[in-house]
C-alpha cells in the first residue's frame, strides 16, 4: 500500500500503539471466555502504582468501596486488630502507611484526555461520546459481517469505503464533511499520523493520548488487542486490529473537532455535559474527577485510637490499609487452618481421583474423600496435554489448553470399530439438525423471509416458550430425547495412536511424566485413577464458557481427561514412563470423568473402555461420586439466591435447565487462595470452595522444575481469574459485564448493554453480587506453597513474571518448608517475615505503646 | 553496498524479547520491509533485570525468544528506532552488527 509518511514515523507509531495498549486487557470471544487481569500489562508497576495509572487513564476504581469496608468492619470481617496490623509500619507489604502529617494527599497527576474530551470540557460539546457511538456502531457492523470485508485490507479500509454513504456522518458533518472524514488517509497508519498532527498531539504525548482513546471503550479496544496480539494470525473472519480501530476513532475525532472549531459542526442539543456524571456512554468515564480516587474514611463504631490513626492517613493510603486488613483477616484464618496436623491419605485407596485446580473442585474432593477410601489430587484441568481437539464429525477444532501456550498437536475423537454404523447414523442426524438450524438462521436474516417464518412456524414459538419457562427440566428431557432419536449416540474414543496423527510416543510419555511428577503421583498407584475435567451446563447464557475450565481455554474439560486417560493407558507410554522411573502397575486403569459444576453431577466417561476386571471398582467409584455430588449440591444450595423457595430454584438441575436463570451457579466467586502442597495439608478441612488446590510433593521435585511449572502457569491463570473477579467487583461500572438481563450479543464475540455502545468486559454482575451486596470478596490472590524456601527463591529469581507478581504485590505469597515449619510471608523486597496473626501483632503493638 | 568474496553486506539485528512481545517486534520487521526473520524460542540468560529461565513448560508468553532479522542498512535505521522505543519499558536485548549474505535478493 502506498504511504506518504516516512517509514520511521510509522514504526514509531506502532510502538506507541503497543505501549498505549497496556492499559486495556485482551477480550476473548464469548465462546472461549478467558478471565484475565484487566491490568495485566501494567504488572511491571507495583499494584498501587498500576491502580493510580489505571485511574488516570481508564478511570477505574482500583480498591473496594468504603461501603464494603464499613460493612466488613461492622460484621467483624475486618477487626481493629486487622487494621492495627495493616497500619503497622512493619506490615507485610513493607511500606509504612502511618502518616502523622495530617494526610496531605500530595500532587495528583492530571487525568489523561483525548483532544475531543479537552474540547468537550472547554466548550460543552459532546464530541467524545459521539466518536464512541459511531465507532462502536461500525465495529459491530464489521464483525457481524455487514461491511464488505477483504481480510487483507481490514477494518479501516472497509469503514472508509462505506462511511461516505452513512447518513449519521452527514447529519454530523454535512455532505462535504463526511468526505473529509474518509480523506484523512488511505492507510490506517498514515491516517493516524495525519490526525495526530492536525489535533496538535506532540510526539511525547502520543502514548497517553492513544491510551486514553483505547480506554474510552475498553471492550472494543480489548477485542482489537486480542485479535492483534493473542489470536492466531490466520484466524478466519473479520479482523479488527488495534491500528485500524484507532485510525477510525481518530478520523472521527479529527473531523468533528475541526468542524466544531471552525463553527460548521453540528448544533449540540440537549443538556450541557455534566461533569459529575460518569461519562457519555454509560460506563465511559471521560470527565475530570468522577470519584474513582480513594477517599479517606473511618467506619462507624470504630475504636477511637485506630479511627484516629486512620483519619490521619493520606487519603490515597486509606484504601490500601483497609484492603490490607481485609486480606490479612482471611490470610490469618487460612494459615491458622492449614497449620493443623496433616491428615494422612488412605493406606490403600480404592481409587485415586485427579481434579482440576478450580476452586469448585475443592468441595467435591472433600465430599468424595468423606465417602470412602479415596485419595484425590489437584492439577490443571488440561492434564498437561496442550492439544487441539476435534470431536467426531466436527469441522472445527477447539484448543484445550491455557491461553498462555499454543496446542502442540491435534487429537481426534473417532467411533470405535463396532460403532461405525451407529456413528454414521449419528452424523446424518447431526447434519440434519445443522441444516435445519442454518435454514432457520438464514430465514431470520432475510428481508422478507422473517415474515414467512413467523407465519409458518410462529405458532410453535409460544408453546415452546411456555414449556421452557414453566417446565424447563422436562423441556430439556424432551429436547434430549429428540436429539437422541434423530442423532443416536455412538461409542467413541479419543485416538492417541501416533500412526493416526496423534503426537509421538516420546511426546506422549513426556507429557505423562510432566503431569504425574508435577502433581506428585509417581508411585503408590491405585487400581483405578480417575482424571476428572469439568464444565458447566447452563441455558441461554452468553457467559456459559466463563463457568467452564480456564485451563482448557474456556472449554469443557471432559475431552482433555479422555485424551490423558487414553495416553496413560497405552502400553508404550507406560513402558517409556518406566524408563523414566515411573512404574505404573498393569492393574492400574486410568478413566476419564467430567464434573458438571452447575448440577454437581460427575459422569465417568468412556465406560465402554473399562475392562470387566475393573468394572466393579468403576461402578463403586461412580456411586461415591454421586454421593459426593449430592452432598456438595446440598452444601452450596443455601448460598444461591432463591433457594429457600420451592421448586426448581432449589434443585441445581432445575437452575441449570432454566433459560431465565441468571445465576445457575456462583462459578469461582469468593476465590481467594492458591495452595501448592500435598493434599495432606488441606485434607479434612472445609475451605468453602475458595481455594485453588494444586497437588505438589517437593520430595519428587529436587530441582524445582515442577514448582516452576506450577507457579509460572497454573498460578498465573489463577491470578488472572482472581484479578478478574477482584476488578469486576470493585468497579462494576467499567470492569464488569453488567446486568445479564440487558445483554445483547454482538457478532458472537461479546455483549453490549442495551442497544449498543462498548462491548462489556469482565464478568456479569450476577456472578459477583447477590442483589446489592457483593458476594465475591475482592482480595488479591494469596499463594501458599509448601516447599523448601531455597527452591522457591531460585524459581522466583529466574522468572521475571513471578518477581513482578510477588514484588509488586499483585499476589501475596506465604510458604513453609514442611508441616513442622511455621509460615513465612514474602515482602516486596524479597525478604521473608514470620507470619503472626493480626490479633497477636495488635497486642504486641499495644504493649509497645 | 559493499561486496566481499561475492557476498553482500547487510545489517543484522538480533533482539531478545518476551514471548508476549514477539508479535509487536515482528510487526516492526514487517513494517520496514524485512522479508523474513529467524526465531529461537526458550532462550535463557542473565541480564539487567536478573535471571531469565529458558523453557517454561506451559507459559510461552513469559519465555524469552531470540529474533534475528537481516536487512539492507538503509532500512535498518527505522527498525532500530522502533525497537529501541519498544524496549524502553520492557526487558530485552538488542544487538546490531554487520553481516554478509550470499543471496541479497532474499533480503531486499
Amino acid at each position: 500500500m502506498n504511504s506518504d509518511k516516512p517509514v520511521a514515523a510509522r514504526v514509531r507509531l506502532l510502538v506507541q500503539v503497543e505501549e498505549a495498549a497496556r492499559v486495556v486487557a485482551p477480550l476473548w470471544p464469548l465462546s472461549t471466555f478467558i478471565a484475565v487481569n484487566p491490568l495485566w500489562d501494567l504488572r511491571h508497576m507495583p499494584f498501587d502504582d498500576a491502580l493510580a495509572y489505571a485511574d488516570n487513564v481508564l478511570r477505574v476504581r482500583g480498591y473496594p468501596s468504603p461501603a464494603l469496608f464499613a460493612k466488613a468492619y461492622a460484621s467483624g470481617r475486618i477487626t481493629a486488630a486487622d487494621l492495627w496490623a495493616a497500619l503497622d509500619g512493619n506490615s507485610y507489604d513493607g511500606r509504612s502507611t502511618y502518616d502523622d502529617s495530617g494526610g496531605d494527599p500530595g500532587p495528583v497527576a492530571p487525568r489523561a484526555q483525548t483532544a475531543a474530551e479537552r474540547h468537550d470540557c472547554l466548550v460543552g460539546t459532546r464530541i467524545a461520546a459521539t466518536v464512541d457511538r459511531e465507532v462502536a456502531k461500525w465495529c459491530g457492523a464489521y464483525l457481524a459481517g455487514i461491511l464488505p470485508d477483504d481480510a487483507a485490507r481490514g477494518f479501516y479500509a472497509a469503514w472508509r469505503e462505506v462511511v461516505v454513504y452513512d447518513p449519521a456522518v452527514r447529519s454530523l458533518l454535512g455532505r462535504v464533511g463526511r468526505k473529509h472524514v474518509a480523506e484523512l488517509g488511505e492507510d490506517p497508519e498514515d491516517a493516524m499520523l495525519t490526525c495526530l498532527e492536525l489535533l496538535g498531539v506532540a510526539e511525547e504525548e502520543r502514548v497517553r493520548e492513544l491510551a486514553r482513546h483505547l480506554a474510552r471503550m475498553p471492550g472494543w479496544a480489548g477485542h482489537a488487542k486480542w485479535r492483534s496480539r493473542w489470536a492466531v494470525p490466520d484466524r478466519p473472519g473479520p479482523a479488527l486490529h488495534l491500528v485500524d480501530y484507532l485510525a477510525v476513532r481518530l478520523c472521527y475525532e479529527t473531523a468533528l473537532v475541526r468542524a466544531a472549531v471552525s463553527g460548521c459542526g453540528p448544533k449540540w442539543r440537549g443538556p450541557r455535559w455534566d461533569p459529575s456524571s460518569r461519562g457519555s456512554e454509560g460506563a465511559n468515564r471521560c470527565l475530570e474527577d468522577v470519584g474513582t480516587r480513594p477517599a479517606r474514611f473511618a467506619a462507624v463504631g470504630m475504636a477511637d485510637e485506630v479511627g484516629t490513626r486512620l483519619s490521619r492517613l493520606a487519603a490515597s493510603e486509606t484504601a490500601r490499609v483497609w484492603l490490607s486488613a481485609y486480606e490479612g483477616h482471611y490470610r490469618d484464618w487460612l494459615l491458622a487452618t492449614l497449620a493443623r496436623p496433616a491428615v494422612a491419605p488412605p493406606a490403600r485407596p480404592a481409587a485415586q481421583a485427579v481434579f482440576c485446580i478450580d476452586v469448585r473442585s475443592e468441595g467435591l474432593r472433600r465430599h468424595l474423600e468423606g465417602n470412602g477410601p479415596y485419595e484425590t489430587f489437584g492439577f490443571a484441568g488440561f492434564f498437561a496435554l496442550p492439544i487441539r481437539y476435534r470431536s467426531f464429525g466436527s469441522a472445527e477444532t477447539v484448543d484445550l489448553c491455557p491461553v498462555l501456550i499454543r496446542p502442540s498437536s491435534e487429537l481426534t475423537e473417532r467411533p470405535v470399530a463396532e460403532s461405525i454404523g451407529a456413528a454414521g447414523r449419528q452424523l446424518a442426524g447431526r447434519q440434519a439438525f445443522a441444516a435445519a438450524q442454518n435454514a432457520f438462521s438464514s430465514a431470520k436474516k432475510g428481508a422478507l423471509s422473517p415474515f414467512v417464518l413467523a407465519e409458518a412456524g410462529g405458532f410453535l414459538a409460544g408453546p415452546i416458550a411456555f414449556a421452557k419457562t414453566l417446565a424447563p427440566t422436562r423441556y430439556q428431557t424432551v429436547r434430549r430425547w429428540i436429539h437422541r432419536t434423530v442423532a443416536p449416540p455412538a461409542t467413541m474414543a479419543v485416538d492417541a495412536d501416533p500412526a493416526a496423527g496423534a503426537m509421538s510416543d516420546e511426546e506422549q510419555a513426556l507429557f505423562a511424566e510432566t503431569a504425574l511428577t508435577t502433581m506428585g503421583l509417581t508411585h503408590r498407584f491405585a487400581p483405578v485413577v480417575l482424571l476428572c475435567g469439568h464444565g458447566s451446563t447452563t441455558e441461554n447464557n452468553p457467559y456459559a464458557s466463563s463457568l467452564d475450565c480456564g485451563a482448557c481455554g474456556g472449554n469443557r474439560g471432559g475431552a482433555s481427561a479422555r485424551a490423558a486417560a487414553a495416553i496413560l493407558n497405552r502400553r508404550t507410554t507406560r513402558h517409556l514412563l518406566g524408563e523414566r522411573g515411573i512404574s505404573i502397575p498393569d492393574e492400574t486403569l486410568f478413566v476419564a470423568g467430567e464434573h458438571d459444576t452447575a448440577t454437581d453431577t460427575v459422569t465417568v466417561l468412556d465406560t465402554h473402555l473399562v475392562p470387566s476386571s475393573h468394572l466393579d471398582r468403576v461402578v463403586a467409584l461412580q456411586s461415591a461420586l454421586n454421593r459426593a455430588g449430592t452432598g456438595l449440591a446440598a452444601e452450596r444450595a443455601p448460598s444461591l439466591p432463591g433457594t429457600g423457595s420451592k421448586g426448581r430454584l432449589t434443585r441445581p438441575s432445575g437452575r441449570a435447565a432454566d433459560w431465565a436463570q441468571v445465576r445457575p451457579e456462583w462459578g469461582l466467586a469468593r476465590n481467594a487462595a492458591f495452595i501448592v502442597a500435598p493434599r495432606t495439608v488441606t485434607a479434612g478441612t472445609d475451605l468453602a470452595c475458595r481455594c485453588f488446590l494444586h497437588s505438589y510433593d517437593a520430595d519428587v521435585d529436587p530441582d524445582g522444575v515442577a514448582l516452576e511449572t506450577i507457579l509460572t502457569a497454573p498460578m498465573v491463570v489463577a491470578h488472572w481469574i482472581n484479578a478478574q473477579y477482584y476488578f469486576s467487583t470493585v468497579d462494576p461500572d467499567v470492569l464488569s459485564a453488567g446486568d445479564k438481563t440487558a445483554h445483547n450479543i454482538v457478532a458472537g464475540i461479546g455483549v453490549v448493554q442495551g442497544a449498543g455502545g462498548d462491548l462489556r468486559v469482565g464478568l456479569p454482575l450476577q456472578s459477583l453480587f447477590d442483589g446489592e451486596s457483593e458476594y465475591h470478596e475482592p482480595m488479591r490472590l494469596l499463594t501458599v506453597v509448601q516447599a523448601p524456601r531455597r527452591l522457591l527463591e531460585i524459581v522466583i529469581a529466574r522468572n521475571p513474571v513471578l518477581r513482578e507478581l510477588f514484588d509488586g504485590q499483585w499476589v501475596h505469597l506465604a510458604t513453609r518448608e514442611d508441616d513442622r515449619d511455621c509460615w513465612k510471608i514474602r515482602r516486596p523486597d524479597g525478604t521473608w517475615t514470620r507470619w503472626t496473626p493480626s490479633e497477636a501483632r495488635s497486642e504486641e503493638m499495644t504493649a509497645r505503646g | 553496498m559493499d561486496e566481499i568474496l561475492g557476498l553482500t553486506q547487510m545489517t543484522r539485528v538480533e533482539v531478545v524479547v518476551n514471548g508476549e512481545d514477539m508479535p509487536a517486534a515482528t510487526e516492526l520487521f514487517s513494517k520496514v520491509g524485512a522479508r523474513g526473520f529467524t526465531a529461537v524460542s526458550n532462550v535463557s540468560g542473565l541480564g539487567h533485570s536478573g535471571h531469565h529461565q529458558g523453557r517454561l513448560l506451559f507459559n510461552e508468553r513469559s519465555a524469552l525468544t531470540l529474533l534475528t532479522v537481516v536487512l539492507p542498512a538503509e532500512r535498518a535505521g527505522a527498525l532500530l528506532g522502533g525497537l529501541r522505543d519498544l524496549l524502553a519499558n520492557r526487558s530485552g536485548v538488542m544487538l546490531v552488527s554487520d553481516t554478509w549474505v550470499s543471496r541479497p535478493e532474499y533480503f531486499r
